[in-house]
């Protein structure tokens, strides 16, 4: 039981990480290469404030806030970067972090940070992170259809058309980036306290690319797609242990041949399945 | 003396990282695409050169093993990999890169294990130079000079031949290049060959040097390829070269100098990163 | 007669099939941690191998009490987020013990909730110190990392004699364990630690250490790290001209190192677990023995798993793994053991106490240098 309520768990992370990235990237079109750091920033702002004494809310607040401040900062440096350096500073922000957590000792250095206290149970948390990507996959869902996504659309498709309608487009991205990094640091708190432990290499670059990779299978842009994605590439390996000695390999190759074959992901698919049925029946 | 040392150090390093940029530079200059898997090849060559060098004893023929073996993986890289998506948004050959990269690391750890291979005879390896009082080994003086004669040779294809020529207006204006004749397949094909003989070559130069051929060891070194020719400003070959001795020199110095703070390969992008909010089109790259 | 052949077919498959089940229920199962993929991938293909003996020999005897042992392996990809989904892999599986074959940073994730679950958890070679502070439940069958420094401290200074030290370590929990226990006793045995530099596990290029290590001009230079680093590390401080001996650890216990470093190697001295020119039965049993089945030479790592489920199966076999209590207990309880990695005695805080092997590397060889057998210095932990 423990072990599929830890899966549950995972699952519901995954999905906050991977809707929070789909915010940056799909709606304004930004590839970012390095979302594990702000999951990371979470995780420890709130262990340290946790470990310090403050209580489980603060830290968690604590956790977002930072992890969302350094998504400000992000956004604003996006202003002055297009799509390929973005995707390359991104991915600076990743390795900076990793190996600024690695060195510093206030920040556990090499160790990490451990004995974290954790205030709920098992199920608390499960049931919180279901929870919070409920909430998160709703809201996302909101935006697109509201006038704030009609506005991020129209920022992915083509930012000067949108700056002559008068679209803030700088707002906008620094909504988009302050929302989808500091979901990220709500789960790096929830993974925290759940874990007790974190260390440097728990957000590093290839956990960057995992959510990525969610984002893409799932299909960018596409909320539900996107959650999908993550709940699929959570339980793969756990169903699949006998690949596990090939893990990588498959794992790169879904990558590879998503892009190569369907380039929106799973949605883009359903899409397409969707669009084959529909003169059948019109025609009914 | 020690400080001068630490100069030698970062300007080896600087050509390593040139030669693995300069292809990565090409490539985008060319298609705007972010080469990523430029890792695999260069993993490749390292691997190719290595079983050949322990099978025949011959460096020569590793050489050639390892340009070969590159260009072959570069060619069916651009082929089977990018061609196809081409006119898809840029983060589709981004992540396929991505994704070819994290298979292929796998899958040499799965072929040739994941201990890592050494040279049974690396001679060069051991022979120690002494230049102005400065001891490098002979592999690092090997790099150096490639670099260099790499970046000679590629400056004057780009200026007095057809298929430089060819190539700069592609870059510039791929339609109107065509329509004077340049064979857009022809100059895409040559660029990748010279790209992955880059990679090919300074990777087994590198794996002589660590005189250890793994499965990862492309990894980091294109992903710094990758800051490198932002930092140099994307299509710009002069900046290339200028950001990557100054990375390899900032890798150097602050190794040791910033060691308490924070580890090397965060140094280096931190630096990126503050040239590039000063700077946003990087060194020498055109202002948008 | 076709409905009759039929018939009997299915039912010797049934027996076949309820035959099959019964083996499976008779086997002993015990879960390995492994990093098979991952930067440590070389050492837990190692670590696996010297497991896989340790059972083929167990089952060649009869197994435990006429059952054959079984290892499950699970793969931790040497990151510990990938650790604690295992454990609950394990103990979701009904696994009743468990061994880390894998470095510390997976090990310290996985000892949590082992010990929350009461699974005995044997940590065969990371050395960690936090790793056995997890709870009752938790052991560890080699050294801490802080007592290898504090070895190679005494090394240094009792047996090379020599006063001006320059570390360099990895930073990741073992090169700090390790710095650790050597910056401990330093100053109580007399000796200077001019410098320290630290490099990343996946570096190997080290020109800017090699420099700065030429500029202090230590007598020794202490280097923590695996031989992925060290191998590459220590042959570019010869060839940039330092010719101070180098000490360095475990973690270069490996023939891989020498492949590496080549030249380099020669004279190079290490703390390990293993002595290669022993005259113990059992150790020199197993590194004959490991040497025949895998056609390589022994290393720390395959000594130190292979230890760890001999460890375990002693104690399988005195009260069953039913009672995952009285297994714990009977764990604890190993007295004077000898294994493949030294005499196993636990003490109260689960740590063990063992002579520390100095071997040197003689004509690409390691050989006997020394043994420090100094049971205060290298005391493990008791709280």
């Amino acid at each position: 039981m423990d072990y599929y309520l830890s899966v549950a768990t995972f699952a519901a992370l995954h999905i906050i990480l991977a809707v929070g990235l789909n915010l940056v990237m799909g709606f304004c079109g930004q590839v970012s290469l390095g979302h594990a750091a702000f999951y990371g920033i979470g995780a420890y702002a709130s262990a340290l404030l946790s470990v310090a004494g403050w209580s489980f809310p603060v830290a968690m607040l604590g956790g977002m806030l930072a992890a969302g401040a350094l998504g400000i900062v992000t956004g604003l440096a996006a202003l002055r970067f297009r799509e390929d350096f973005l995707a390359i500073a991104t991915m600076a922000i990743g390795f900076i972090f990793v190996g600024t957590a690695r060195k510093l000792s206030w920040l556990g250095g090499e160790m990490g940070i451990s004995k974290i206290p954790s205030p709920l149970s098992k199920h608390e948390y499960a049931w919180l992170a279901m929870a919070a990507a409920l909430v998160l996959i709703l809201f996302s869902l909101h935006v697109r259809r509201s006038w704030m996504g009609r506005a991020f659309s129209g920022v992915a498709q083509d930012e000067v058309q949108a700056q002559t309608i008068g679209i803030d487009i700088a707002g906008y991205k620094i909504a988009a980036f302050f929302l989808g990094t500091a979901s990220a640091g709500f789960a790096g708190g929830l993974y925290a306290h759940m874990t007790q432990l974190i260390v440097p290499d728990a957000f590093g670059f290839v956990v960057s690319i995992s959510i990525l990779a969610m984002v893409v299978v799932g299909g960018v842009g596409s909320t539900l797609g996107v959650a999908t994605g993550a709940v699929v590439l959570t339980l793969m390996p756990e169903v699949f242990r006998i690949i596990n000695d090939y893990k990588l390999l498959v794992y790169g190759g879904l990558l590879l041949g998503v892009m190569m074959f369907s380039p929106q992901g799973l949605a883009g698919l359903l899409a397409q399945a969707r669009a084959a049925l529909r003169p059948r029946q019109e025609g009914v | 003396m020690y400080y001068l040392d630490l100069l030698v150090i970062g300007l080896v390093w600087g050509c390593t990282y040139a030669m693995m940029a300069l292809g990565l530079t090409l490539v985008y200059g060319l298609l705007r695409i972010l080469h990523v898997a430029q890792a695999t090849v260069f993993t490749l060559g390292a691997y190719a050169g290595l079983l050949v060098a322990n099978g025949t004893g011959s460096l020569a023929l590793a050489f050639a093993a390892a340009i070969g073996a590159a260009c072959l993986a570069g060619v069916v890289i651009y082929r089977w990999v990018y061609e196809p998506v081409l006119d898809k948004p840029p983060f589709v050959p981004l992540v396929a890169s991505i994704g070819l990269l994290i298979a292929m690391e796998d899958g040499f750890r799965l072929v040739f294990g994941p201990y890592g291979l050494s040279f049974t005879n690396n001679p060069w390896f051991a022979t120690m130079l002494g230049v102005a009082g400065i001891q490098i080994n002979l592999v690092q003086a090997v790099l150096v000079i490639t670099a260099v004669l790499s970046i000679g040779v590629l400056a004057w294809v780009a200026s007095s031949t057809r298929l430089g020529v060819g190539l700069r207006a592609t870059v510039t204006d791929p339609a109107m290049a065509e329509s004077f004749g340049v064979n857009r397949v022809q100059v895409r094909t040559a660029t990748f060959l010279v790209a992955s003989a880059l990679a090919g070559v300074s990777g087994l130069l590198v794996g002589m040097l660590n005189n250890l051929v793994e499965p990862g060891m492309g990894g980091l070194i294109a992903y710094k390829g990758l800051a490198i020719i932002v930092l140099g400003g994307l299509g710009s070959v002069s900046g290339t070269l200028l950001a990557s001795i100054l990375f390899g020199l900032i890798e150097s110095f602050g190794t040791v100098m910033l060691d308490q703070v924070m580890d090397r390969d965060a140094v280096a992008f931190l630096f990126m990163l503050l040239m590039l909010l000063v700077r946003p089109q990087g060194l020498l790259g055109k202002a948008r | 007669m076709k409905t009759l052949f039929t018939r009997r077919l299915l039912i010797a498959t049934a027996a076949l099939a309820c035959l099959g089940g019964q083996a499976q229920a008779q086997n002993i199962r015990i879960g390995f941690q492994a990093p098979l993929t991952g930067p440590a991938a070389s050492d837990g293909k190692t670590a696996l191998q010297g497991a896989q003996l340790a059972v083929e020999q167990i089952n060649a005897a009869g197994g435990i009490k006429g059952r054959p042992l079984e290892l499950v392996v699970l793969d931790d990809q040497t990151q510990p987020a990938q650790a604690v989904p295992i454990a609950n892999k394990f103990i979701g599986d009904g696994i009743k013990a468990v061994i880390s074959g894998s470095y510390s940073g997976p090990t310290r994730a996985a000892a949590g909730v082992f010990q929350e679950a009461k699974i005995p958890y044997i940590s065969a070679y990371a050395i960690h110190p936090d790793i056995v502070r997890a709870g009752n439940y938790v052991f560890r069958t080699s050294f801490m990392g802080e007592v290898q420094g504090r070895a190679a401290a005494k090394l240094i200074a009792d047996i090379m004699k020599k006063k001006r030290v320059t570390m360099v370590n990895v930073n990741n929990d073992f090169g700090q364990a390790l710095s650790a226990g050597m910056k401990d006793a330093a100053p109580k045995l007399g000796l200077q630690l001019v410098s320290e530099y630290n490099f990343g596990m996946g570096d190997r290029q080290f020109g800017s250490i090699v420099a700065s290590v030429k500029k202090d001009d230590p007598e020794v230079v202490y280097v923590s790290g695996y031989f992925f680093n060290g191998g590459p590390l220590v042959a570019q401080l010869r060839a940039g001209g330092v010719t101070a001996p180098i000490v360095g650890t475990e973690g270069f216990d490996t023939v891989n190192f020498v492949q590496i470093a080549k030249e380099a190697a020669e004279g190079v001295i290490i703390t390990t677990s293993l002595d290669r020119d022993t005259t113990d039965p059992v150790m020199k049993k197993f590194i004959d023995d490991y040497k025949k089945r895998f056609n390589v030479g022994a290393e720390m790592v395959a000594a130190s798993t292979h230890t760890a489920v001999n460890v375990l199966a002693e104690a399988i076999k005195k009260v069953g793994i039913d009672d995952t209590a009285k297994l714990r207990d009977a764990i604890a309880a190993t007295k004077n053991m000898p294994s493949a990695a030294g005499t196993i005695t636990f003490n109260n805080s689960r740590e063990v106490y063992k002579a520390a092997q100095i071997q040197v590397i003689k004509g690409g060889e390691f050989k006997r240098f020394a043994v420090i057998d100094d049971p205060v210095l290298l005391a493990p932990p008791n709280y």
